[in-house]
């Protein structure tokens, strides 16, 4: 007997309300716009005060460094919409490019192979994640903290902690050091991932159900969604991505090395997080990602331009990260 | 008229603890109370009836400070108060034993009992003998067998209501308030808190008892106050009256009076004879050898008490639950429902109790919702057509004339009885072969809720077969073909229209087969 008094009665928006509505969108909104304008400013401060950073070679520098964290943050955005966490992405990565490195060094020394056994290792991965949290309801979180130690624990163990040596050009020209249409391919994958995510979570099926299953798990259950597969599916994305980093890093090293990107999950997070995707699920979208983690990349970037110290520059991009959220949180 | 006269004789002034006069609420348009008296009297058990809605909750939550009164008055032992927060209420030596629990369940039930006042020594270190110690005093006054020890959450669930009630009179408390108390409880159970409740009384403290199982009001409670449609509705010292007054007063002679004659039309309404689904000797944890048929184009009413297994058969037949034994069939084929999604395949819709934690995802648009259990169906190679998903929620947004900007508003902006709508207009298209609805007008003005009958009759017209379960029998009686009542995850009997006299007669026969569980006026939340 609660119902009030009809809400919503439709009537034309007067430009005070268009005005109102475009300064919340700005501040915090559906889409906060707030993460684009942070971004300018960052570029702008740092085109100011550093004669080297405005330059198209910093700005790729930027985009290469970036690589890492943009393509697996794609994935963590599927999993951070559909209500978990993946704290085991750096670890998969580490692992999958051991997988790569040994399949072609080991097993037959071309680069389909070693892609094959990247990617196949990140998913493998990704699905034990999901299987486990989904079919034994233990919380994502306690499930990947395990997996971060176990997958960097295996990686390490193959080869006794020694790195493996790749030598296989095409390899190196693929996901590494080559150009496709004058793009160089650590950048182009990136796209590439970006693109696929873009049409898999606002244009796709899936999309829709990942959604519905962060929004409200019990809706989409009652709704006929297969809520466990759903979730499942969004941590074999996550690893494959991460494999598809390890096999960027490990074209570009010409070596993987079991030791690597250690800690990179809280970047990966704090990107995902900073482009306005909420820990409570059910909201996010994968261009906030991408300028999420185009932020990280950037303050890591500058702040090495402008000489700080590398202690300081965690400070700062600690306070940065907490400052804006809390400014695009809702 | 008999009831507005049988006001119990003017009590003494000297023994009243709690006195309310002419009490007012509104949420903005309804008026949730009007002109409401009560009083109890120390010692008393003073029983609070009244159908969803009648305006309990509101009352209650008035004297425990978590609403404000618009006007009226409240006096405690003759003194004037008012209550603007919950801790006001409790200082004035009211408190409330909610249905769920105040406890910390991984805590012992004595440092439960001292929670916030332990006993402590310097730096704020407890002293746990002293606590221990404390606490098993006071249960042996009060005569409570509790072991002190034990964690709350591994007690039976009456024991936790003890522990409950007992951390109340800990304080110094004057009145009791139970919402539904013996809602989850064993007959055995229901003892021991009615044990509880007497050793209360007699240190002179006033209870009230909202429940909506009469037999227990006769057992219990010194008198009866009734609310209806957020008004008094009589108060009968009960050793005077009977089970047929008290029913009379809660459901309203007016409205038995027009659901029957609402109903009698519909009577003569010939059923098309093939059964679009069909249960039989269906088992599991729950239910037990259920058989039920249900025809097309049939509203068939599942009436019982909570806990009786209504819901349980929806959601076994929903596939939300596995099954033990037994067969289902569909328009005459033979199915098992393995999971939601299955049960969607076969034309099976399901609209769930609570629609906020089963039903919608508040965040999301209209159009999200509607299209969520179909989202294939808008989609080409896995993509989603957009504007097929748009133009399908439009036309059931204006076929079920929702109140909304557009399909775009997000469903927490609406108010309960069109995010209902939007809970009907899940299943809209294509037309379900089995609609199944539960409480499917709770929580929804008068308005809306007729709108809704209607979605329902359509329903039933356009040839699905409706299974409703509801806790409002003038309900069950304006809509169905034939009620079934549900005891003990069992059908006890199927009545067909013309042997279903009137809700006060089917409230009679739920009494009677009541087993367990508690009763059929069920209170909605707020």
């Amino acid at each position: 007997m609660t119902e009030l008094t009809a809400p919503n009665v439709a009537a034309a928006p007067t430009r005070s309300d268009r005005r109102r509505k475009l300064l919340q969108n700005l501040l915090r909104g559906e889409r906060p716009y707030m993460l684009y304008i942070a971004f300018v400013v960052l570029l702008v401060v740092f085109s100011l005060s550093s004669p080297w950073f405005l330059s198209v070679d910093n700005f790729l520098n930027i985009g290469r460094q970036t690589t890492l964290v943009s393509i697996i943050a794609v994935g963590m955005t599927f999993v951070i919409i559909a209500r978990q966490i993946d704290l085991s992405v750096a670890s998969t990565l580490a692992l999958s490019g051991m997988a790569a490195a040994l399949a072609m060094s080991q097993v037959s020394n071309s680069w389909i192979v070693g892609a094959a056994a990247g990617l196949g290792t990140g998913a493998l991965v990704g699905l034990l994640n999901g299987i486990l949290t989904t079919q034994l309801s233990i919380p994502s979180f306690l499930v990947t903290l395990g997996s971060l130690s176990m997958a960097r624990g295996l990686a390490m163990m193959v080869t006794n902690t020694k790195p493996v040596i790749i030598t296989n050009e095409t390899y190196f020209a693929i996901f590494g050091e080559g150009t496709f249409l004058g793009i160089p391919v650590p950048i182009a994958w990136t796209l590439v991932a970006m693109i696929v995510g873009i049409l898999l979570l606002h244009y796709n099926v899936f999309g829709r159900r990942i959604y519905a299953v962060g929004g409200n798990p019990t809706a989409a259950l009652y709704s006929g969604i297969n809520t466990k597969w759903v979730t499942t599916a969004a941590f074999v994305l996550t690893g494959a991505l991460a494999g598809l980093a390890a096999l960027v890093l490990s074209a570009r090293s010409h070596a993987a090395r079991p030791d690597v990107v250690q800690g990179m999950e809280l970047d990966v997070i704090a990107a995902v997080i900073l482009g306005g995707c909420s820990l409570f699920g059910g909201r996010g979208y994968i261009l906030g990602t991408l300028f999420g983690s185009l932020i990280i990349g950037t303050l890591n970037n500058g702040l090495v331009l402008l000489g700080v110290s590398s202690p300081m520059q965690l400070v700062i991009k600690g306070a940065i990260i907490v400052a804006a959220v809390a400014f695009t949180k809702r | 008229m008999e009831l507005s006269g049988s006001i119990a004789a003017e009590p003494r002034p000297s023994t009243s603890l709690l006195m309310v006069g002419g009490i007012n609420k509104r949420f903005g348009g309804v008026r949730a109370l009007r002109d409401v008296n009560l009083e109890v009297r120390a010692g008393e058990v003073h029983a609070l009836l009244g159908e969803n809605g009648a305006g309990k909750s509101t009352l209650i939550k008035i004297l425990s400070g978590v609403h404000a009164a618009d006007g009226g008055t409240i006096e405690i032992a003759g003194k004037p108060a008012t209550f603007d927060s919950p801790a006001r209420s409790r200082e004035a030596g009211i408190a409330v034993v909610y249905q769920d629990l105040s406890l910390v369940e991984s805590l012992s039930v004595a440092d439960n009992l001292l929670l916030g006042r332990e006993p402590r020594a310097r730096f704020g270190f407890v002293r746990k003998r002293e606590l221990m110690a404390r606490a098993e005093a006071f249960l042996g006054e009060l005569g409570i067998p509790l072991d002190t020890k034990a964690a709350v959450g591994s007690l039976p669930f009456a024991y936790r209501q003890m522990t409950e009630i007992a951390k109340a009179l800990m304080g110094e408390v004057r009145l009791l308030i139970l919402d539904e108390p013996t809602s989850s409880l064993t007959s055995d159970e229901v003892r021991i808190l009615f044990d509880a409740i007497g050793k209360a009384t007699r240190r002179g403290v006033g209870v009230i008892y909202v429940t909506h199982r009469l037999n227990e009001v006769f057992e219990i409670s010194q008198r009866v106050t009734v609310l209806r449609d957020g008004a008094n509705a009589g108060t009968f010292v009960t050793a005077e009256t009977d089970m047929k007054r008290l029913v009379n007063a809660i459901i309203g002679t007016d409205r038995l009076a027009g659901a029957a004659s609402r109903a009698a039309p519909a009577a003569a309404r010939a059923l098309d004879p093939s059964p679009v689904l069909s249960l039989s000797d269906v088992s599991n944890d729950r239910l037990s050898a259920v058989d039920l048929t249900v025809m097309k184009g049939e509203i068939h009413g599942l009436a019982g008490l909570i806990g009786s297994g209504r819901t349980e058969i929806l959601e076994t037949i929903f596939g939300l639950r596995p099954i033990e034994r037994g067969t289902f069939e569909i328009e005459g084929r033979p199915w098992l429902p393995n999971s939601p999604a299955d049960a969607i395949d076969q034309g099976v819709a399901l609209v769930p109790e609570d629609r906020h934690v089963q039903g919608l995802v508040l965040d999301h648009s209209i159009e999200r919702n509607i299209t969520l259990p179909r989202i294939p169906h808008f989609s080409r190679w896995g993509f989603m057509q957009q504007r097929a998903a748009i133009r399908r929620a439009d036309t059931a947004v204006a076929r079920l004339s929702v109140k909304a900007q557009g399909a775009s508003s997000l469903v927490r902006t609406l108010s309960g009885g069109n995010q209902q709508k939007v809970v009907f207009g899940k299943w809209n298209e294509p037309r379900p072969r089995v609609l199944l609805l539960d409480e499917p007008t709770v929580g929804v003005d008068v308005g809306a809720r007729e709108e809704i009958y209607g979605v329902i009759r359509n329903a039933a017209r356009d040839g699905s077969g409706v299974l409703v379960v509801s806790s409002d029998l003038v309900e069950l009686i304006e809509l169905c073909d034939r009620i079934s009542v549900i005891v003990d995850g069992r059908v006890a009997r199927t009545l067909k229209r013309g042997e279903i006299v009137d809700a006060e007669e089917l409230h009679h026969l739920l009494q009677i087969y009541q087993a367990s569980g508690q009763g059929v006026l069920q209170e909605q939340p707020a």
